[in-house]
């Protein structure tokens, strides 16, 4: 029995090398890999690789957004990317909450956002960002 | 002829046989005895962790593969399961991460809204 406890240990020790994706230079992506993360030309060689290979999980559903939607993923893109990863896990986990609301709070919550959207659009100067979405749960 | 072969009959000529044995011989053979008994017992342990524990797969595992080889390639199964499912849900996860990622860059709302 010891004999397999070590020869496991062992084996686990041999096998357990970086599941995650190899480091991808900008060079080696497809087209369409480049198309859907254009906006991170300049600095997608030096993100880190986790945030690359997520980045890249992205871009495989570039091709079924419409056109309204690859707009916003690429406005969004280089601002998504320039948050840490801790706000990025943040945002996951808010996100997720929000749309556990019912619909109609959802609605109120969107109205709320683009009522303070509309009124940073009227004052450029006073540099206020729209208010987060609180977890009301 | 035949009852000279009588399984009876030889069976009694052996336990009478056995009985004029001396002490010596007959300590010699309890050994020898509880040697191979050990020996059996040790081997029933091992094949204990294999699926089937008929006595015939033991052989056959015995004539393919060295005894002492048998810990290694068990672990190394062991091994290549355990990261297969660390690597599936790795897989798995990040895929899930990839969606929210696209939902959150593309909803109607914008990314400062879930950005504290």
């Amino acid at each position: 029995m010891q004999n397999y406890v070590v020869a496991v240990f062992l084996l686990l020790c041999l096998t357990s090398v970086p599941t995650s994706a190899a480091t991808q230079s900008w060079r080696s992506l497809t087209p369409t890999e480049r198309e859907a993360l254009a906006p991170m030309v300049q600095q997608w060689d030096t993100l880190p690789e986790l945030q690359r290979h997520r980045l890249l999980e992205t871009a495989k559903r570039y091709s079924q957004l419409t056109p309204e939607q690859k707009q916003r993923y690429h406005d969004r893109l280089e601002k998504w990317s320039k948050l840490t990863p801790e706000q990025r896990e943040a945002a996951r986990k808010k996100y997720l909450a929000f749309n556990k609301l019912p619909a109609k709070e959802r609605e109120k919550v969107k109205q709320m956002v683009k009522e303070k959207q509309a009124r940073k659009a009227q004052q450029p100067a006073s540099g206020v960002s729209a208010a987060p979405v609180t977890n009301q749960q | 002829m035949t009852n000279e072969l009588d399984p009876r009959k030889i069976a009694q000529l052996l336990t009478q046989s056995t009985r004029q044995l001396d002490e010596a011989t007959l300590s010699a053979l309890v050994n020898a005895r509880q040697n191979a008994l050990k020996r059996q017992s040790v081997r029933a342990a091992v094949f204990a962790l294999t699926p089937t524990s008929a006595h015939t797969s033991a052989r056959w595992t015995d004539r393919l593969i060295p005894h002492s080889a048998q810990p290694w390639i068990a672990a190394g199964l062991l091994a290549a399961i355990l990261v297969a499912g660390t690597s599936y849900w790795q897989h798995v996860q990040e895929q899930q991460i990839g969606e929210l990622d696209v939902a959150i860059l593309t909803d109607d709302l914008p990314i400062e809204a879930f950005v504290d």
